[in-house]
């Protein structure tokens, strides 16, 4: 007599997709107004968005007021997130970004910024110590290192800087002509290099 | 001053680490919409400078969670479809919820659309009767065959709304649950067309209710409705940012 064998499950380990990580469905549940999700949301990308503002900024204070009002931000307009176009996290960042050099440009235009205080182009990132982001810093800097030294100062200006790209230009000395290509050229090369998904 | 759209195109890179300024961001970003190519390009490129921002990640103070998780339970959402969002990212991400009303039903169809704008939503029942009444340009707005209505959300919370005839470019407007503009503040409306800026009139009302619907005439396609907050008595011009726009169009 045979007895069928039973209790052998495929799945012992309650396999879990990504959990936690999948901001894009908890962007979703954010919109419906669930606070829980936005948590989970925040203590994933407020280290990031609080770290972009700081890297544009420098100033602790201004940094978490920008951070502060970017992630409510995202509470506020989750529902017009769309996976259709990009990931979450670009999303967010992408609004991070734009509001911490908004901000740059605002008092740039009250008062001159000074020109000394710029650009610690070079690899000195005193600002964090996260394990998380390790593999991220890691793989950057790497990619980083695969482009041309104008390809990766013009990308640092613009984005850790914060700088226009006519202010590069300035910056590094270049024609106007020269630092365009060079921001769109080495931000390709850094996106086939990650293998970001166009 | 136009640039040659292959230059345009250059400029993917400097739009993904927002190094476009001025003029030239408003023409990249008018090209954007053109080019699907350009972008898919800026879309790539915006994923590689997020990858720059996540790998900049910093321990933000301690204090910030319990702020802004508090502070999400007095920010209104944005309703899941498009919307026209003003504030966010300086206005740069442009949508409307345009709903095109059934021209056979057109007047039984506008007597509930004000019935939504400026009674059930909020309550403010005298408010309609008073406009019903007063005005006959209104309820000829209203009962446009081509009448939108169009809503837009405003960065202090409330929406507004705007019916608006292409036809007879004329338009009525107006906005609920936004709360009161202020000490000796005024809601004041204007017609925006390029740089320049007409007064229609303050939005009376307020409050948490619906503000009584004011008449804008000499609306043309691509014009602005634009409320702002301005000293009380209104202003002959604009002095801040618009709380909540709308775009008309043909």
């Amino acid at each position: 007599m045979n007895t069928p064998s039973v209790g052998r499950q495929p799945h012992g380990r309650g396999h879990s997709e990504g959990h936690g990580h999948d901001l894009a469905g908890l962007l979703a549940q954010v919109a419906c107004g669930d606070h829980a999700a936005f948590e989970a949301v925040y203590d994933q990308l407020a280290g990031p968005v609080y770290g972009v503002a700081r890297k544009v900024l420098r100033d602790p204070a201004q940094s978490e007021e920008v951070a502060q009002e970017v992630l409510l931000e995202v509470w506020r307009s989750a529902s017009r997130f769309d996976p259709a176009r990009g990931s979450a996290a670009a999303w967010v960042m992408t609004i991070a970004h734009r509001r911490a050099v908004d901000r740059v440009r605002a008092e740039n235009a009250a008062t001159a910024r000074e020109q000394k205080a710029a650009p610690d182009i070079g690899a000195s990132d005193d600002v964090f110590e996260l394990v998380d982001v390790a593999l991220d810093r890691q793989r950057v800097r790497r990619c980083m290192g695969s482009l041309s030294t104008l390809q990766a100062e013009a990308i640092k200006l613009a984005y850790y800087g914060g700088y226009s790209y006519p202010e590069v230009a300035g910056l590094l000395g270049l024609p106007l002509g020269t630092v365009k290509t060079r921001i769109r050229d080495g931000l390709i090369r850094m996106r086939d290099c990650m293998e970001v998904a166009p | 001053m136009s640039v040659q759209s292959h230059d345009l195109h250059l400029l993917t890179g400097a739009y993904a680490v927002d190094a476009l300024t001025g003029d030239e961001l408003d023409e990249f970003e008018h090209h954007l919409r053109q080019c699907p190519s350009c972008a898919e390009e800026v879309s790539g490129l915006q994923e590689t400078a997020a990858r720059l921002g996540l790998a900049a990640a910093a321990a933000p103070p301690p204090s910030m969670r319990a702020q802004v998780l508090d502070a999400t339970n007095r920010v209104r959402q944005l309703p899941p479809s498009g919307v026209r969002l003003v504030t966010a990212d300086g206005g740069r991400r442009r949508r409307r919820l345009v709903r095109r009303l059934p021209r056979p039903i057109a007047v039984a169809a506008m007597a509930a659309a004000i019935v939504v704008l400026a009674v059930l939503q909020v309550g403010a029942r005298h408010q309609l009767q008073q406009a019903q009444a007063n005005s006959q340009s209104i309820a000829s707005v209203l009962s446009a065959p081509d009448a939108r209505i169009e809503l837009g959300s405003s960065t202090v919370g409330g929406t507004m709304t705007a019916v608006i005839s292409a036809h007879d470019r004329e338009a009525v407007i107006t906005a609920s649950g936004m709360p009161s503009p202020g000490h000796a503040r005024v809601y004041q409306l204007w017609v925006m067309r390029g740089t320049s800026a007409r007064s229609v009139g303050l939005l009376a009302g307020g409050g948490a209710g619906a503000t009584s619907p004011v008449l804008a005439d000499d609306v043309q396609p691509g014009d602005q409705l634009a409320i702002t907050i301005e000293p009380a008595g209104g202003t002959r011009q604009p002095t801040a940012n618009p709380i909540a726009a709308i775009r008309t169009r043909s």
